[in-house]
């Protein structure tokens, strides 16, 4: 039985459009399956881009095509976070607390961006880590290493969106700056879900730490900012929202 | 003392100086060479242009293309359209159908002498000592002059940038960060042949293995009447094993595989010239995202470009991180 997803690969298979973004990123729907996890069950959705050979998925909950406020999570890529449970980030109960919430609901989207230390892939970031550990954490390095420039994750998330005939979303995110980006680049964000962790032994130092400064969460300078946004765990105030 | 002093005339330096001062900024420019390019070399033997460097300019940058656009000289248009061979070009997008290639009649040279018009750039004065006080930094030259200025700007082999930091404790964090970069040497030998030239089966040719990376036929790129003229390129594994061969001993190396490969000719040119560049190529892995800036206690700035610091990599990275840089420090960029 074909799906409502289904068509939309139909109408990709000549798809090519100015693109969005500086980079003019094109993506083109190439396949929707099921996908049970443990979180809840989804469908999964594969993305071809006409700028490097990495398959971007959007991970969907129910009906998402034409729907109108679709709770919806950016997620970048870390391996170590993800997949090998580093405590470097907190990619891995970021990607999880998404799964588990928006698997929750009717309906809901997690796009899985494949962006590996955000664009600059793994081997930066692990050189990152190592001048961290030699003592280096300046934004400054972590520009020069690729941390810091994410327009381009934001241009094809947003033209993965439009791909699946998305009306209008909720983001899920801390960092009022995505809402932004996307809205540059033709997305309609109806309202901000602040996306916040339930605690555990691992993050338990933000509660510590958010005792010991003034500001309410840990900033960018700490921390390779992975998920370009400031990480909030239950008991804690949330960012101010500017 | 100038607003800011840049050291190297290589692209990223030119690209860097060029965006700052145009934007108001007071720019020295400085540069060991005798002229300015860099690695975007053109040497003349008899008068006749030899591109010692980089053999042809590509890319896909709008901004990039602009400028090469914007140079009042001849190219050739198409260059290179024969390519052989089965090894793999220094570049792995050069030849990509997205991307131009841009070649000049005078050599690649003119695009670094169009870059350069209109700068204050100071060429045979090489940068052997920094030091830092009262809220300026102070390049001193081997010639005991000292340029003075609130912003300097590294635009050479980040081996040389590592080297000049290395007595400024204050630098030692972007110094751990220049070490994660590495260069690759590449000998390299300009062979000058009697009699006509005809045209060769190839105008560039990526021999699949042996000593040399690539084979140009150089005087393919010139005017009639010419001498030909063929510019041969190491290997990177090749040149850094035996980069310090003499001239000699590499010129007869590179001569029998070149006559192994194009024929007998080949082997014995009326001159042959030998040059050791020590940071040729950044190496691929390696290259980072963006220049570097860095605000120092009282108030002196730092800014670090080059080839390494883009990751598109080439001429047209050296050309981006420097106006990326200069965009850095004239504030319109975040951060």
């Amino acid at each position: 039985m074909l799906s409502e997803l289904d068509e939309l690969v139909d109408r990709d298979r000549d798809h090519e459009c100015g693109g969005v973004g500086a980079d003019n990123v094109c993506v083109r729907l190439v396949g929707v399956a099921q996908l049970p996890t443990r979180f809840g069950h989804f469908r999964i959705a594969a993305f071809w881009n006409n700028r490097d050979g990495k398959d971007h998925v959007a991970i969907i909950k129910g009906d998402v095509r034409g729907g109108e406020d679709v709770p919806t999570r950016l997620h970048s890529e870390c391996l170590t976070g993800d997949a090998l449970g580093s405590l470097r980030c907190d990619c891995r109960d970021q990607l999880e607390s998404s799964l588990s919430k928006i698997g929750a609901l009717d309906r809901g989207i997690v796009l899985y961006l494949r962006q590996e230390g955000r664009g600059i892939g793994l081997m930066n970031k692990v050189r990152a880590y190592a001048l961290q550990d030699r003592g280096l954490d300046t934004v400054e390095a972590n520009l020069a290493l690729g941390f810091g420039d994410d327009e381009r994750d934001y241009a094809i998330a947003a033209h993965m969106l439009r791909s699946l005939e998305v009306g209008s979303i909720q983001l899920m995110t801390n960092n009022p700056n995505k809402i932004k980006q996307l809205e540059q680049f033709g997305i309609r964000v109806s309202g901000r879900l602040p996306h916040v962790l339930p605690p555990n032994p691992y993050n338990q130092f933000y509660l510590e730490t958010k005792a010991k400064r003034s500001g309410h969460y840990i900033d960018f300078g700490v921390r390779l900012p992975e998920q370009a946004e400031p990480v909030v765990v239950e008991g804690m105030d949330e960012p101010e929202v500017g | 003392m100038a607003d800011i002093v840049v050291i190297g005339a290589g692209l990223a330096g030119l690209a860097c100086a060029g965006a700052l001062a145009r934007s108001g900024a007071d720019v020295v420019v400085l540069d060991k060479g005798r002229g300015v390019g860099g690695r975007c070399a053109t040497r003349r033997i008899e008068g006749q242009p030899v591109d010692h460097g980089l053999c042809f300019l590509h890319g896909t940058d709008a901004a990039f293309l602009a400028a090469i656009d914007a140079v009042d000289a001849e190219r050739i248009p198409g260059w290179p359209r024969l390519v052989a061979g089965r090894g793999t070009p220094c570049h792995p997008t050069a030849f990509d159908p997205s991307s131009r290639r841009v070649a000049f009649v005078d050599g690649v040279n003119v695009f670094a002498k169009h870059l350069a018009r209109g700068l204050d750039v100071r060429t045979n004065t090489k940068v052997t000592n920094l030091s830092l006080d009262d809220g300026q930094i102070h390049a001193a030259t081997e010639d005991g002059a000292v340029f003075s200025a609130h912003t300097l700007v590294f635009a050479l082999p980040v081996e040389q940038t590592s080297a000049l930091l290395a007595p400024v404790p204050a630098l030692a964090g972007p110094r751990a960060l220049l070490g994660t970069v590495c260069t690759h040497p590449c000998w390299t030998l300009i062979a000058r042949y009697d009699g006509p030239d005809d045209p060769l089966d190839a105008e560039i040719s990526y021999p699949p293995e042996g000593a040399l990376q690539l084979v140009v036929h150089d005087s393919s790129k010139r005017r009639h009447p010419r001498v030909r003229t063929l510019v041969l390129q190491a290997r990177p594994s090749w040149s850094a094993r035996n980069l310090e061969l003499s001239a000699e001993a590499v010129t007869a190396i590179l001569l029998a595989e070149a006559a192994a490969l194009l024929g007998p000719w080949a082997g014995t040119p009326s001159l042959a010239v030998a040059h050791r560049w020590r940071h040729a190529r950044v190496d691929r892995g390696t290259g980072l995202a963006a220049p570097y800036r860095l605000a120092l206690p009282g108030g002196v700035r730092i800014g670090i470009a080059g080839e390494a610091f883009d990751p598109v990599g080439g001429a047209e990275a050296a050309f981006r991180s420097g106006q990326r840089l200069a965009r850095r420090i004239g504030g319109e960029d975040r951060c």
